[in-house]
């Protein structure tokens, strides 16, 4: 009979090291910090706007080794940014498409919370729903999961059991209640945004 | 070395996916309130248990079904007591919630489901924490016992159930019910009161007549008693016209059992005094004089 929860425990954490290869940090030297994932091995970083908004965040990747960002593009009406940094080889997250994902469906939330570096909480997805929001796209839809979120979470991922992307936490609403932006929404923006700069990724993929 | 597509927590998550989806067809939303609707779970074809304190109003209750349809509702009894309610529909076509065939063990993994909106269902995860009872409740009742996990209570998820890994129920959850956090009621205690809900339209509670206070009983007279039993209740006063003096009880009795069962103190015959039990003649076992006794009461309904 095998251990199950010694089964369960080493599945967890090959999951976890999976994710944190893809985490970043993001910090302008005086607020507090945030999440970010790379998006793709050229160093596209993707987080939540309101990361970076107070401008010039840099970026530190889990071997420590730091990066200048420039913000490539921003979205506040969905809370969303796209970054570059100059690196290459980067590992880039998995992304599964959010939209099968299902109610009871086990995540996990990696990030920084309190600055506290690549912390790992688990739960469910709780819920889907939409977000009133200001501008011109007026709702969004929204990933509602019961994992444990704290500020240091913006702009991490959420990830399915499989240690795929599946939103980016965005924010904690009443009841405990975290938020993420589904990933086929970040996916149409990040797609729209570097091709609008340029950035849209080459035919073949150099780095793969 | 795992794939992506087979580890465990893949399965573990495919399993939770599935139990959310088994014992969310049975989950419903209650729309008796004027802030947000709450849940509730489908007890029969077309009975609703719900909590109690979320059905504010007894005209123009709706229940929206898990297939999207919108039905009136009526009420078919409540108990503010354990803080339940039974709602009775028309149509029907409900999926009955199934109990678990064990009740819930401290430790055990356990998922909070609740349909307070017509996006669908949502969902907590967490463990029971604890199990106690019996408490006293705040509208006179007494929960003989009741769960406590670590899901999150979100708004509407009173009258909703606690299930386990498997989708079978273990509980009702509420927030109305001890001031200071939700709790669950446990499966077998809430469909004992929603099969009295369904019958007589509240809970029918008994009444003995007897002002009482508990005592040790001492040990020549547990022996007498045949068992031990450390502690009884005292009778300090008998009312006129009761059951209990119909019956021949006399201040002074230590009672110590109630159809066949211990009274050990004032929560247990609380307890004992619900149900069934109310309008039968009834076996009470007293020490009178240390040397034990039997009468026979007829268990009168409390009004």
């Amino acid at each position: 009979m095998i251990d199950l929860t010694a089964t369960l425990a080493k599945a967890l954490e090959e999951v976890v090291q999976r994710v944190q290869r893809s985490l970043v940090v993001l910090h302008n030297g005086h607020q507090g910090v945030g999440a970010g994932i790379i998006w793709r091995s050229d160093g596209v970083i993707v987080t939540n706007q309101h990361v970076v908004a107070h401008g010039g965040a840099r970026t530190a990747l889990l071997d420590r080794r730091e990066y200048p960002a420039r913000l490539v593009a921003e979205d506040p009406e969905v809370d969303l940014a796209i970054l570059k940094i100059d690196a290459n080889r980067l590992p880039p997250s998995l992304v599964a498409d959010a939209h099968s994902l299902r109610v009871g469906q086990l995540v996990l939330a990696v990030g920084h919370p309190w600055g506290q570096r690549n912390v790992v909480t688990a739960g469910l997805i709780s819920g889907f729903g939409t977000a009133q929001t200001r501008g011109p796209r007026h709702s969004v839809e929204v990933i509602r999961s019961d994992v444990s979120l704290a500020p240091g979470n913006s702009g991490g991922p959420l990830v399915n059991a499989a240690g795929a992307v599946v939103g980016i936490n965005t924010m904690i609403v009443g009841g405990d209640q975290g938020i993420a932006i589904p990933s086929h929404v970040v996916s149409a923006f990040v797609e729209e945004a570097l091709r609008r700069n340029g950035l849209a990724r080459p035919a073949l993929e150099a780095y793969a | 070395m795992t794939t992506y597509d087979e580890n465990i927590l893949v399965a573990l998550s495919n399993a939770m996916v599935d139990a959310v989806a088994k014992a969310g067809a049975s989950v419903v939303t209650v729309d008796a309130r004027r802030r947000i609707p709450a849940s509730g779970i489908a007890y029969d074809k077309n009975l609703v248990l719900t909590a109690e304190h979320v059905v504010e109003r007894d005209d123009d209750i709706r229940i929206l079904l898990p297939d999207g349809s919108d039905v009136p509702a009526a009420v078919a009894g409540r108990d503010p007591g354990s803080d339940l309610a039974l709602l009775r529909i028309n149509t029907g076509g409900l999926i009955p919630a199934e109990p678990a065939a064990q009740e819930a063990r401290i430790g055990q993994i356990a998922l909070a489901l609740g349909r307070p909106t017509p996006e669908g269902i949502q969902a907590s995860l967490g463990v029971v924490s604890a199990i106690g009872g019996p408490v006293r409740t705040g509208h006179g009742g007494l929960l003989e016992r009741y769960i406590r996990t670590d899901t999150i209570p979100y708004p509407g998820f009173s009258g909703g159930p606690l299930v386990d890994a498997s989708g079978h129920l273990l509980g009702v959850n509420t927030s109305g019910l001890m001031r200071g956090g939700a709790l669950t009621i446990p499966a077998p205690l809430a469909w004992q009161t929603a099969a009295s809900l369904a019958q007589h339209g509240s809970v029918r509670r008994g009444f003995l007549g007897i002002r009482s206070q508990p005592v040790a009983i001492p040990a020549a007279q547990q022996k007498a008693l045949g068992r031990e039993q450390a502690t009884g209740l005292l009778l300090v006063g008998v009312e006129d016209d009761s059951p209990a003096m119909a019956g021949g009880l006399m201040v002074g009795d230590i009672l110590v059992g109630l159809a066949g069962q211990p009274v050990t103190d004032p929560d247990e015959l609380l307890a004992r005094l619900v149900g069934q039990i109310v309008g039968q003649p009834t076996l009470v076992e007293v020490l009178r004089g240390g040397q034990p006794a039997r009468i026979t009461v007829k268990i009168r309904e409390r009004k």
